[in-house]
């Protein structure tokens, strides 16, 4: 092997490893904490940053959705099936906002740990389907689960 | 004479290019100035609510250390195209692509290393806690040579043409950005009281793979630029 | 088989056929767009939960999926012109910046329309708008640089290099919605547990993908041919065409 077909090689080698070591550090990254939201369980687990405003994540808990006496306030619950917060929000809720349903909501924690809100997004899932296929669906699932509503 | 070998040939390099840099003083502190003005321009313009200006520090620090990055990537090899010694060091023997490091590791050293002095200062003007500032400090050393790295493929790109400035800062920040993204949510998380481990590996990461690829995209740029 | 793509690599053969190519393309296109809006807007039926708002992922999801093909396309096409000096992959690789720039300009703005009543929002900066934001930049500074250069083929060579650093930002827009929690959903077409998407729904959604792949040919041979001619302008055959069409 002549030495500058080895030099390059030597070159080639280092570049494939140090692309093997950029991968290894952002896997490393990847299995920690990098999120656009804080789900439920981070929150009440006192992951989530106290008097600094920041994302949270769920899904709206059933039957949980009151309005407030002045009409433009709203109080509900958020949950990811393990554990719940209340959020407060005042303003206008976007279409897709009902219960069962994702959203992310952005704001800061009070000291009674409600969450008051100051945005309020819907996440829609991946999933497109007919209102008739939905329904019988939903109904499929009760039947095998043998158990009417959303997991407690 | 005997022919210099690969090492020797990339501290010459090294060596000149701080020589040169440190008798033109004044290129190297222009942009470092830049970067203290810039930042003292947010709590002129906005209001000097300590709170309000602790919450936006890191976005300004950070995006102050990308323009002043930015201003100052053109001397990499500006001058040396001026007086064609670009077009010796593309005679050399040796492979472009580590000499090629050699010039980024001196404009790093005089621009980049800079910043890192002068950010502790700015932290406490834009009211960062101890503990972002740590993390400030940190994000800079891990970041700024991404710069240098990523800036450097842009000016071989651009170095001849003459309206090359307003080119390169379209070319270049839309790949700076993620340098931009974790490192100020790095150091606005520890200034929240957060973990950073995954925003520093992260940064981590884009050092490292830039170290890696970035020298021979700008050999190769500066070959086909020089054609 | 190697010495037709050795021939349709010159620019001469590569103007002949793509000419007689062009009209039937267009015809494919034609044809896939109407069954296609036909289909998403007739056939297909309502969402169970979006109504009838998802209906613009018929435009945006096709658009958002060129983005990123183009973009490999663009970078692909790059490489082999810096490797083999192929005069054709320059021209493929800069008639496609202007194309994607256009599909990425495309997904961000009907994403922003469906983002509004969906999620309430015009624009969040969650990771898949960000880097598709990117994207958007990355295009626009290919073309610009591309514009810079005087020497038409140190510019594509150029604009190559770029292209190909900007591959980096691929992985990261597919995967962005699956590294992080990000406001945009997931990807639909391409898990494979149903229920995910109504075959009535996948239907168009793939007939439209299928015509908007046929467009980018369409206008790619067209704006590739003016390029070709442009470079080629001094040479035999290109005077003869001019002669012919006096």
């Amino acid at each position: 092997m002549n030495p500058v077909r080895r030099k390059r090689l030597i070159l080639i080698g280092l570049m494939v490893a140090g692309v093997a070591v950029a991968v290894g550090f952002a896997l490393n990254a990847f299995n920690q904490n990098l999120m656009f939201f804080y789900s439920p369980s981070e929150v009440v687990g006192g992951k989530a940053p106290v008097d600094h405003p920041f994302r949270l994540g769920g899904l709206v808990t059933t039957g949980s959705v009151q309005r407030m006496s002045n009409g433009l306030t709203t109080r509900f619950a958020v949950t990811d099936n393990t554990q719940t917060v209340t959020i407060e929000y005042t303003g206008i809720l976007p279409d897709l906002f009902r219960e069962g349903q994702g959203i992310v909501a952005h704001g800061k924690l009070n000291e009674n740990g409600v969450f008051v809100a100051d945005e309020v997004l819907a996440k829609h899932d991946e999933n497109y389907m007919p209102p008739e296929v939905a329904a019988a669906l939903e109904k499929s699932h009760k039947e095998a689960t043998g158990q009417g509503g959303t997991t407690p | 004479m005997k022919p210099a070998t690969l090492p020797q040939a990339f501290a010459i390099l090294l060596r000149r290019d701080l020589t040169l840099a440190y008798r033109r003083r004044s290129e190297m502190i222009n942009p470092l100035l830049f970067f203290v003005l810039v930042t003292a321009l947010f709590p002129l313009g906005i209001g000097a609510d300590p709170e309000l200006l602790r919450n936006i520090g890191p976005g300004i620090i950070w995006v102050a250390a990308l323009l002043a990055s930015l201003l100052s990537l053109e001397t990499v090899f500006r001058s040396d195209f001026d007086d064609g010694s670009l077009e010796q060091l593309l005679l050399s023997p040796h492979p472009l692509s580590v000499l090629m490091i050699a010039k980024v590791l001196a404009h790093w050293l005089i621009t980049g290393l800079p910043l890192l002095v002068v950010a502790p200062l700015l932290a406490v003007l834009l009211n960062l806690s101890g503990d972002a500032t740590a993390t400030l400090l940190i994000t800079l050393a891990l970041g700024t040579p991404v710069l240098s790295l990523i800036g450097a493929i842009g000016v071989a790109l651009t170095v001849g043409l003459r309206k090359g400035g307003t080119i390169l800062s379209l070319l270049v920040l839309p790949l700076y950005v993620p340098v931009l993204i974790f490192a100020a949510s790095a150091v606005a998380n520890s200034d929240a009281g957060l973990p950073v481990n995954a925003h520093l590996s992260l940064l981590a990461a884009l050092l490292v793979l830039s170290i890696s690829l970035s020298p021979a995209a700008t050999a190769a740029s500066l070959r086909i630029s020089m054609s | 088989m190697l010495r037709f793509f050795h021939q349709l690599a010159s620019p001469r053969h590569f103007y002949r056929i793509s000419g007689k190519l062009i009209p039937w393309l267009a015809l494919a296109c034609l044809v896939f767009t109407l069954t296609g809006v036909y289909q998403g807007l007739v056939v297909a039926p309502t969402d169970y939960q979006q109504g009838d708002s998802y209906r613009i992922m018929f435009i945006h999801v096709p658009a958002a999926w060129m983005s990123l093909f183009i973009y490999m396309v663009m970078a692909a096409a790059g490489v082999i012109g810096l490797v083999w000096h192929i005069k054709l992959a320059e021209i493929v690789a800069i008639s496609s910046a202007h194309i994607g720039a256009s599909f990425t300009f495309l997904a961000l703005i009907t994403g922003s329309i469906w983002g509004k009543p969906m999620w309430g929002t015009w624009w969040v900066w969650d990771a898949r708008l960000t880097s598709e934001l990117i994207l958007l930049f990355l295009y626009l500074g290919v073309i610009a640089l591309y514009n810079a250069v005087e020497d038409r083929r140190t510019a594509a060579r150029a604009t190559s290099i770029l292209a190909l650093v900007g591959v980096v930002n691929i992985p990261i827009i597919h995967y962005s919605v699956e590294w992080w929690n990000t406001l945009h959903q997931g990807p639909t077409v391409t898990k494979f547990d149903a229920p995910s998407i109504d075959l009535r729904m996948l239907i168009p959604l793939l007939l439209m993908a299928v015509a908007f792949k046929i467009f980018y040919a369409v206008v790619l041979l067209l704006r590739a041919r003016v390029e070709v001619l442009q470079r080629e302008r001094n040479s035999a055959w290109v005077q003869e065409l001019v002669k012919e069409h006096e």
